[in-house]
Formats: structure tokens, sequence, C-alpha cells
């Protein structure tokens, strides 16, 4: 292969990054659209089957990081939210290529599949030479293109905490109904024991440099009952309202906090809250 | 072992250029498939959707690296299948075609849906045509004919 | 269903079905086998500067650089003046003016040295702002009776102002041309276009040649609807120009990027209506326009022409002045899209009508009925409705259809919960065929039919098949009068070097003039037959008896010879929590006269009535303050995919036209045209309250700020 590289297994890939400079290849549909400054040598890592695999093991579902957003699709033990935000993403040429590590890879807030990773308190398992090592997603997204990865490790994993009965809510705003980049996204997971709230999750995507979480203010309703969190609704929403600082893209701000917020009182409201 | 190789609507081949090309390009130059059309270089209209391994997928966002063992088709190599002729009367009879530039990405975007779900209704249809744009015909001719040809392709999918 | 209507298999399914279709960047290589040039323009880079030199890297052997020096002829491109160049003159006047063409034979290669060229500007300052342009290309008034005392007498006086924004035509093949020079010396250009015509005036004057020494194909061509009108004589005369220069073939195939930038779209437009009502009734109307032009005029004096004629939309109004002009700014120059000036007043003349309706507590149809024109009364520029006005019926067409009224009753209520609804109606119609007296005396059309001694029958006409249908619908014409089987009559792509000019693929004109041309051809054909020779029958074009002559300096008579009508519903579902919409439906009644092929133009209907809500919601684009358009690509300029609407339905409404071939008229724009204020006027009712759209596109982000502003 000239200007390239299509290892047979993960421990040849990581031989191979660990000795060159190679951009990891596996769905291609983000780089392909970059314009690289100068000639890239790409790793072809799409076909490794270590990568390729979706397993439960009780604790996790484990996405293996080539998997892509199809191949999610037509699998039930994928939570069902992960798999309502992935059948939005632009339209089914897109998603048969395009992957769970691709799509944390690029580093962008706007990937739906990262909304629901963060949502949903994901690891990921990060592997190189020297060994492995887990993440939580929300410490491997610093920023716009920033990520805690090592130039010689890959995204080996997604592991994503097995669905214990919680109700979920996620939606979606882009220009049109298909191919489009989200310019708000919202998921919401939500969970009641013995009365009392024990889970209020709210992410934001696209609307900032990374996904946005603000577990310290979901814990303003933790542990209440609706009733009372319905007490606390109006200090909760603007608290979140303050600490949102958003970027303009497509839409501005002010756009972007409106849905935002709008969607999260629905979201609550959903509850009884 | 410098050459990528791959099978082209049926033929076994190599490419023995950068790993990098796009595949869009090699198909329309090397391979002079000119059915596969640009319309954006970017993945957002389908006119160069392409099916490799039997899945539909946008040839300008597809490196000539990923295919090696793959097996793909373009129009080219479709038109010479039954199932084709059960699309090409369809699209004929519904005046499915206007300007011509979305259709081949149409036709396999058609058969990806079909192979995988031979009765499917006009939202099933319209989702697995939904990364294919067309200006001219606002849609409407083109889901009645992928509909008609599943009511008529009498077992062919 | 008449025969003529009965729908076949186009012509022309079959290649592009099985993608054999050579579209013009699918050549391998020129007609006499040499290798193709790539051609690569260099586009300014500032909205206005001087150009005072460009730096060129050395150029390897086989490869060139072209600009304006290089013309062999005259360095300007008539479109209606003479004010586009070819290559940019001492001044660039907007963001993507090309300065020069490198061409050469590997295209990295090219890329690369256009890269690598530095242009030294002198930066001017740039007129941007539409508002605030001072400059007009074209300054037009018109108007009858006493606007000033029926405002005095009025009951009530209306004012307020619309804005619409750009459409790119977005068609699928990005603009291409390619030109090879032929081995006597002539030049043989083809592309994708719809006007061999306009390609070959403006390249015998670019190469400074007799005409005969030049000839235009056009190529199987992906889509146009208007914008590949004026465009492709430029592009034509660059890649012509840069084939001598090369002494090779050279083709320039625009990246989609470059396409959605630098070439023409949609007028955007500024429009201020004044109405006085009296009784119920409208007395005048005092109508200020005004479009974007860009940076040089091209077709804007015809554009604005069409967009003030319609200004006063379908209503009587007794007392008329209007002003239109188009301003320069130093932006890409607008051009023409489907619809050609109307979709831009007819938006804001029937939105007019909404709001006034509502200020008097009526329902907006009730008004709009009382108003409307019929048969006998005097159109906007004192010419008549010789014909039936039939959109009292297309209402109720439309409404059983949609169930419009009750709806629209329905959804007047307040609405709570998260989705609101609302729906929307407009009346329309669409001037067929070239405004004025162009027909007769610019156009002068000419077509004939050349039958083989073994009788078959080729049309020779110069309208292309833009995916209207041409290369069916004009055989089955002449066939049918011919009593021949579909097959045996045929309409190549057409060559300026074997057709006469039967005039451009514009204005819906192409079927009702030319096919009727065509079918008076065919009669005498028949009359005339004589087995087993060969004979050729030609027919010119006649201007019907009974037209009121077009005085364009007066803007008075009959602006076109007859109208087609539509009236539009839609009904749509507003999330009030993000802004998003969702069409729920669409439908829409059209009258185009007798269709020469249901699903032909059905098939016209529909996509244009897309198109119609695309610029309606998603279709945003503008420039920013350097005068570059940020959308620039198929992820930020929006078209609706097959999800993003239900099914439309349509219903064909035929009032037959005489003057048509078995009494069709212009259709490919009329569908457009209604949907914009259809749209606006279901969204003005899902936002509630005192909601008002005045701009489209109205976007999701312009329905969540309009409720969060508390205007609903």
């Amino acid at each position: 292969m000239v200007n390239g590289y299509r290892p047979a297994s993960l421990e040849e890939a990581l031989a191979l990054l660990a000795q060159k400079e190679l951009t990891p290849y596996a769905g291609g549909t983000d780089l392909m659209l970059e314009k690289a400054q100068s000639p890239r040598e790409y790793l072809f890592i799409g076909a490794l089957p270590e990568l390729r695999q979706i397993c439960t093991d009780g604790e996790y579902v484990r996405i293996g990081a080539a998997v892509t957003f199809t191949q999610a699709l037509e699998d039930e033990r994928v939570p069902a939210l992960m798999r309502r935000a992935v059948s939005q993403i632009a339209a089914p040429a897109i998603r048969n290529a395009g992957t769970f590590g691709g799509n944390l890879g690029n580093g962008s807030a706007k990937a739906d599949s990262v909304l629901i990773d963060f949502v949903l308190d994901a690891k990921l398992r990060l592997v190189s030479l020297r060994g492995e090592r887990l993440a939580a997603v929300e410490d491997f997204c610093q920023g716009r293109k920033k990520l805690d990865l090592a130039r010689d490790e890959l995204i080996a994993e997604i592991l994503l905490p097995a669905e214990k009965g919680e109700s979920w809510s996620y939606h979606k705003v882009g220009g049109r109904s298909a191919l489009a980049i989200s310019r708000v996204s919202f998921a919401g997971v939500y969970q009641e024991t013995e009365g009392r709230i024990s889970r209020c999750a709210a992410a934001f995507g696209a609307v900032s440099d990374t996904v946005l979480r603000f577990r310290d203010l979901e814990g303003m309703l933790v542990g209440l009952t609706p009733a009372q969190a319905r007490e606390k609704k109006e200090d909760f929403l603007a608290a979140v309202s303050r600490r949102m600082q958003l970027t303009a893209g497509r839409v501005s701000a002010e756009y972007r906090k409106l849905v935002c917020l709008n969607l999260l009182r629905e979201f609550l409201a959903e509850h009884g809250i | 072992m410098d050459e990528i190789r791959f099978i082209l609507n049926g033929r076994e081949t190599a490419y023995t250029g950068g790993a990098g090309d796009r595949l869009l390009d090699v198909l329309r130059k090397d391979y002079r498939c000119t059915s596969v059309k640009c319309g954006c270089g970017e993945g957002e209209c389908g006119a160069c959707a392409v099916l490799i391994d039997g899945r539909l997928m946008n040839s300008c966002c597809v490196a000539m690296g990923a295919v090696e063992g793959a097996e793909i088709m373009t129009l080219e190599g479709y038109r010479e299948t039954e199932r084709f002729t059960v699309l090409d009367r369809a699209f004929a009879r519904a005046t499915a075609v206007q300007c011509g530039y979305c259709i081949p990405g149409m036709v396999l975007a058609a058969e990806a849906l079909l192979r995988r779900n031979p009765h499917p209704g006009p939202e099933e249809i319209r989702e697995a045509i939904s990364g294919n744009l067309c200006r001219c015909t606002g849609y409407n001719a083109i889901v009645e004919a992928i509909s008609l040809a599943a009511k008529e392709g009498n077992g062919v999918w | 269903m008449e025969d003529i209507s009965r729908s076949v298999v186009k012509k022309d399914h079959a290649p592009k079905m099985s993608g054999r279709s050579v579209y013009v960047g699918d050549y391998e290589t020129a007609r006499d086998g040499r290798p193709i040039l790539f051609g690569k323009l260099l586009h300014s880079r500032l909205a206005r500067a001087r150009v005072l030199g460009v730096e060129v890297p050395p150029l390897p052997e086989g490869y060139f650089y072209v600009d304006a020096k290089d013309v062999p002829g005259d360095n300007n491109v008539n479109i209606v003046l003479d004010d586009t160049p070819v290559f940019c003159r001492e001044t660039v006047e907007y963001i993507g003016e090309p300065i020069a063409m490198l061409c050469g034979p590997d295209e990295a290669a090219v890329r690369r040295l256009a890269s690598e060229c530095r242009v030294e500007y002198e930066e001017l300052e740039p007129v941007l702002d539409l508002r605030r342009a001072q400059e007009s290309f074209f300054d037009y008034e018109y108007g009858h009776g006493d606007p000033e005392k029926a405002f005095a007498e009025a009951d009530r006086v209306f004012e307020e102002e619309f804005e619409t924004g750009y459409q790119d035509q977005t068609y699928l093949e990005p603009q291409g041309m390619m030109a090879e020079p032929e081995a006597d010396g002539g030049m043989y250009v083809h592309g994708s276009l719809q006007c061999v015509y306009y390609v070959h005036g403006a390249l015998a004057r670019a190469l400074g040649c007799p005409r005969e020494a030049v000839h235009v194909f056009q190529d199987v061509t992906g889509g146009a609807f208007g914008g590949k009108e004026d465009f492709p004589s430029i592009l034509g005369c660059q890649v012509a120009v840069a084939a001598r220069k090369c002494a090779a073939p050279v083709r320039c195939v625009f990246d989609r990027r470059d396409d959605l930038e630098f070439t023409p779209k949609r007028h955007p437009s500024l429009s201020r209506y004044k109405v006085a009502v009296k009784d119920g009734l409208i007395t005048a109307m005092d109508i200020d326009v005004r479009f974007n032009a860009g940076a040089y005029s091209t077709l804007s004096a015809v554009v604005l022409q069409r967009g003030i004629i319609a200004a006063p939309g379908v209503y009587r109004v007794p007392n008329l002045h209007v002003r239109g002009r188009a301003m320069k700014t130093n932006t890409a120059p607008s051009g023409a899209y489907r619809g050609f000036g109307a979709p831009q007043t007819f938006f804001a003349v029937e939105m007019m009508m909404d709001h006034i309706a509502r200020d008097l507590g009526m329902s907006s149809l009730e008004f709009k009925e009382r108003n409307l024109v019929r048969q006998g009364d005097a159109t906007s520029t004192s010419g008549e409705y010789h014909f039936p006005v039939p959109l009292p019926a297309m209402v109720e067409e439309v409404d059983a259809l949609s169930d419009f009224r009750r709806k629209q009753r329905e959804y007047a209520a307040p609405q709570t919960g998260r989705y609101h609804r609302g729906v929307g109606l407009s009346l329309v119609y669409h001037g067929a065929g070239f405004t004025g007296s162009g027909e007769r005396d610019l156009i002068k059309a000419v077509c004939r039919l050349r039958k083989s001694a073994a009788g078959e029958v080729e049309i020779l006409a110069s309208n292309g098949d833009i995916g209207q249908g041409v290369r069916t619908t004009f055989p089955k014409i002449v066939a049918r009068e011919l009593g021949l089987p579909l097959e045996k009559v045929s309409f190549a792509h057409p060559d300026t070097g074997r057709v006469p000019d039967s005039g451009p693929t514009v204005a819906s004109r192409s079927l009702m003039v030319v096919g009727e041309l065509l079918r008076r051809a065919a009669i005498r054909l028949r009359e005339s037959w004589e087995e087993g020779r060969e004979q050729e029958v030609e027919e010119r074009f006649r201007e019907p008896d009974y037209l009121l002559p077009f005085d364009l300096d007066a803007f008075r008579g009959d602006a076109y010879p007859t109208y087609a009508w539509s009236v539009s519903a839609v009904e749509l579902e507003l999330d009030t929590c993000t802004g998003q919409t969702r069409v729920l439906g669409a439908c829409g009644s059209f009258d185009v006269g007798t269709p020469v092929d249901e699903n032909i133009v059905r098939g016209q209907m529909e996509g244009g009535f897309l198109q119609g809500l695309g610029y309606s919601s998603m279709e945003k684009m503008d420039y920013d303050g350097k005068g570059r358009i940020r959308n620039n690509s198929f992820s930020d300029y929006l078209i609706p995919t097959a999800v993003d609407v239900p099914r439309l339905e349509c219903v064909l409404h035929v009032e037959k036209y005489p003057d048509g071939p078995y009494g069709a008229k212009g259709a490919g724009e009329l569908p457009l045209v209604g949907v914009p204020a259809a749209y606006a006027e279901a969204m003005e009712q899902a936002l509630g309250g005192d909601g008002r759209v005045c701009h489209v596109p109205f976007t999701a982000e312009d329905a969540l700020l309009a409720m969060a502003a508390g205007e609903t």
C-alpha cells in the first residue's frame, strides 16, 4: 500500500502507530473532508476484528471503536437512547461508514453519539503498545479537536453502563430532518428509586467547545421527590442558564440557550417536575 | 505488496496508487465508471454513492486503503442485473427521472433498501433515500417508483 | 384525459437511468481524442479592489495562465448589457470575480499553481448593504389611476416592508463548460447550459471571430432552474479563450463550494407596500421594490421587470404606483432562478393581504377572494386578462384536498401544548413566456422539422432538456400531428451548428411557444408529406393577434400572452421548544393549460413546490461583513431531503390556452411562486398571537426568537 497501512491486527496497528506519524482511519467520513496541510499516511483500522465487536459483560455494553452506526442500530444490546441518537446521524450512507471511535476522535461537540456517551457516563478504553487505560468521556474530550489521546494511542472501546430501567429523552435540532449537523442537541436520563430522584442527567451538544454536562447542578435535584424538585425547578434552570456560556455557530448563542433550557424544562415536565 | 486489491462490479482488480486517494476519483478516472457522480465532494448529496460489501456509501468519503478486499458495485455493474430491470421499468412508469444526475445514487440506494426490506412502506423508502438529494423531482415520483418496483419485483428481492 | 396528456416513457429515460448519459465532466477525451486540460479559475478574494498585478508561479511545460490580455476579441460577455467581463479588468467588483484561469494536464498541479498565485490588490470600499446601496443599474416606474387621491379617501391605509433572501439553484450537477479548438481554426464549446445561442453570441464576440467559426452544443445537463441561463456564457468564453491560448481542449467544472459562493442566485429583495382599503376593497397600492443585483447587471433588468409587473398580485388595483430598482452591491451578480423576480413580490403582496385581512378581522382568503381579478379585467400594466381566471375554482379544489378553511378556523383558536399548527394559502400567477415583446422583437424564434427519405423526423430547435422533458414533449407533439410512433421522431441536444435559433430555454416558454411552432410545422409537413423524399419545413414565431403590444418604456400593454395560475396550501406543525417545523401537508392546484404529458407536468409541479418550501424555511444564505458567502457547502446551505416533506398533492386544473399546443401554457416556474406566502401564513398561525412573518427564509431560529420576544 502506498501512503497507508492496513494492519491485520490491533497489535500490529499499535506497533505501527508507535513508530510512525499516522492518521487512524476508521470510517473516513470526517477525515476525507479535511483538507490536510501535507499529505497524510492513513492507518486503516476500520476492519480490525478487535475493534468491531459489540459485547456485554453485565456491567457495560462494550462497543468497539470501529463499530459503525448501522451496526449499532441493528443490535438491540446497544442502549435504546444511543440507538435513537445514532439513527438521526446524517443519512444511511454515512451511518454505514461512520464509527463510534471516529465520532469521538473528530473532537467535535456536534458529535451525536458523543452526547450520549456524556449523558450515560461512558468510559473509553484507550490502548497503546505501552498498555491500556480507562478514561471518563468528559476527561477525554477537552475541547474543540482537543483530546486526551496520546499520539500512539487508539480508542479501542466505548463502555456504556448497562441499562437499568431508566427513562430517557433525546432531541436533535438540525437545519432539516436528515443530512443535518446538530445545531443544538439534548439528552436526558431520569430515574427514581423509592420515590426519590436517583438520576437526573442532562447533556447538551453542539452548543459549546465540548458537550456540556453540569453534574454539580444535577445534584440539586438528586435525592428529592418529584414534588420537592418541582419547588426547586426554577432555581435549577436559572443555575444552568447562568452556567451556560455558549458559542454562536450557524445559529446564535441566544437561540441555542433558549432551546437548551426549553428542552431541559420539557424533560423535567415529562417526569412531573 | 503495494497494491490494493478489490472486486469492482464482479471483476477482481488491483489499484497501485495512493491509499489516501479518493474512491470517487479512482472509480471515475481509473476505471471509467462515470455513472458515479460528484455533486458536492463532502458526503452531503449521495450522487457519488456506491455499494461496498452491499452497503451504500458515499465514495467521496472513502479512501482507497479502506476498500482492500471489498466488493464494490456501481451502476455500471448493477445495470446488468434483473433487479435493475425491475427498477428501470418502475422509474420509467413513474417518470422519476428528470435531469438524471441523482439517479445512479438513487438506484443504488433503492437496491440497498430493497435487498434488506423487500416490502418497504413510503416512510421507509424516504428514509432510505434521505441521503440522496434531488432538486428536480420533489422526491414524490422517486418514492412512487421504488414502491412500484417493490410491488412488481415478484420475488426478485 | 387528452390523448397528448397520457404519459409516455421519456425518450432520455434509458441513458440517464443506466448511468450512460455523458455530462460535461464525464468526457474522457475531446472529440478528436486529444486529452483535456484541467482549468481552474483564480477568483478575487476581495469584494472590491483594484488589481495591481498577479505574481504567477513558474509554470511547467504545458501549463498556462490565461487572463484578460489573452482575450482575442472583446473582453465583454453580453448578457443584456455589456458589463460583465470575460476576465476582470482593472478592478474586481465581488468576491469570486474571475481574474484568470490556470490550465494544465494534471488537476492537482493546476490547483496547486492556482493557490500559489499572489494577487496584489489595492483594497477599495465595497457596498454590501442593500438598504444603503445608492447605485442602481435599472430604475423603473409605472402605474395608473390616481393613487394619491385614493390614499386620501381611504378608510384605512396599511404600510409594511418585506424581505426575501438569496436562493441558490443547487442543480445537482455543478457548472461546467469545455472548449475544443478545431482543426479548421474553429472552436467547439459544450457543457451544462440552457441557452446554446446565448453562449454562441458571447463566444463570437470574445474570440473576435465570425459566428460560423464557433459552435455550441448542450451536453446532458444535470439541472439548471435558471442558474445556467447566463453563467455558461461567461464560463464558456473563459474556457474558449483558454483553449485558444493553450491550443488544446480545456474543461472547467466548478467545485460545489465555488458554485455556491460565486455563481448567480435569486435576487434578494426589499419591498415596501402601502395599500389603501375602502369598503373592504383595495383602492390603491404604492409599491417600492429593491432587488440586490450584485456587482454586474447581467439579467437584473428582466428579473426586475417581471418582479414589479407581478407586484400587485392577483388583485384588482384601480390606482397603482410601482417603482423598482436593481441595486448594485459588491457581491456575486444575481441571476435567474425559477420564478425570476415573481416569488419575491408575490411573497410580499400575499403577506400584505394576509396582514390587512387580519387587521380588518376577516379571514385572509375571504379578503383576497373579494379583490381577485377576473377575465376581462386590466392587468397591472393596463393589459388585459384575455382568458379565464380560474382562481375561485382552484381555491375550492385546494380546500377540498387540504381542508384549508376548516383548519384555518380550528388553528385560529389559542393553542396549548408544545406543538402548534397552522395553515396558509396563497394565490398567484406566472406570466407565461418572455416578458413584453421580447418574443417578437428579440427572440424571433425559428424551428424546423427535417424528414428523412425513410420517413423519420428530426426536430431542429435550440431549446434544451434540463430535466423538464422537452426531449420527450416536443417529439410527442410532432409525432401526434404526423400520426407517427414516438420512436420515429427525435430531438437531439441542440448544437448551434445544426439547429436554428428557436430561442432560449427560459421563461417557461419552450413548450408553449416553440412547442406550438413545432405543432404548426408538423401540420404543414403532414399536409405536404411526400413518401420516400427528404423534406424540411420551417416555422417562425408570429405574435398572437389579441395581444396589446407591450411598451417597455411605459410599462403598458400585455406583459405576457397569458398567465398560468396556482393556489398553494401548506400545513405545518411548530415545535415551540425549538422553533423547528414539520410540514404536515402541502398541496397545490395548478393551471398550466393542457399537460403535454401528465407525469412530466406533475414532476415539474412537485419539484418546483419543494424548491418553494426550501426557499421558505431552510435555504438560508447570506454574506458577511466582507461580502463573503459563508454557507458555501452542502452542509451549510440546506435543501430539502426526502424526509423533510410529506407527499405533495397536486391538482392540475386545465384552462386551455388557444395559442399553446393543445392548450398548454408555460409551466416550469409557476409551482414555486406561491409557496413562500402559504408557508409564512401557516407559520404566523402556528406562532399565534400577533406573530408576523415578513421575511423568508423564516428559520427555526426566527420562529423561536419571535416567540421569545413575546410577539406571540
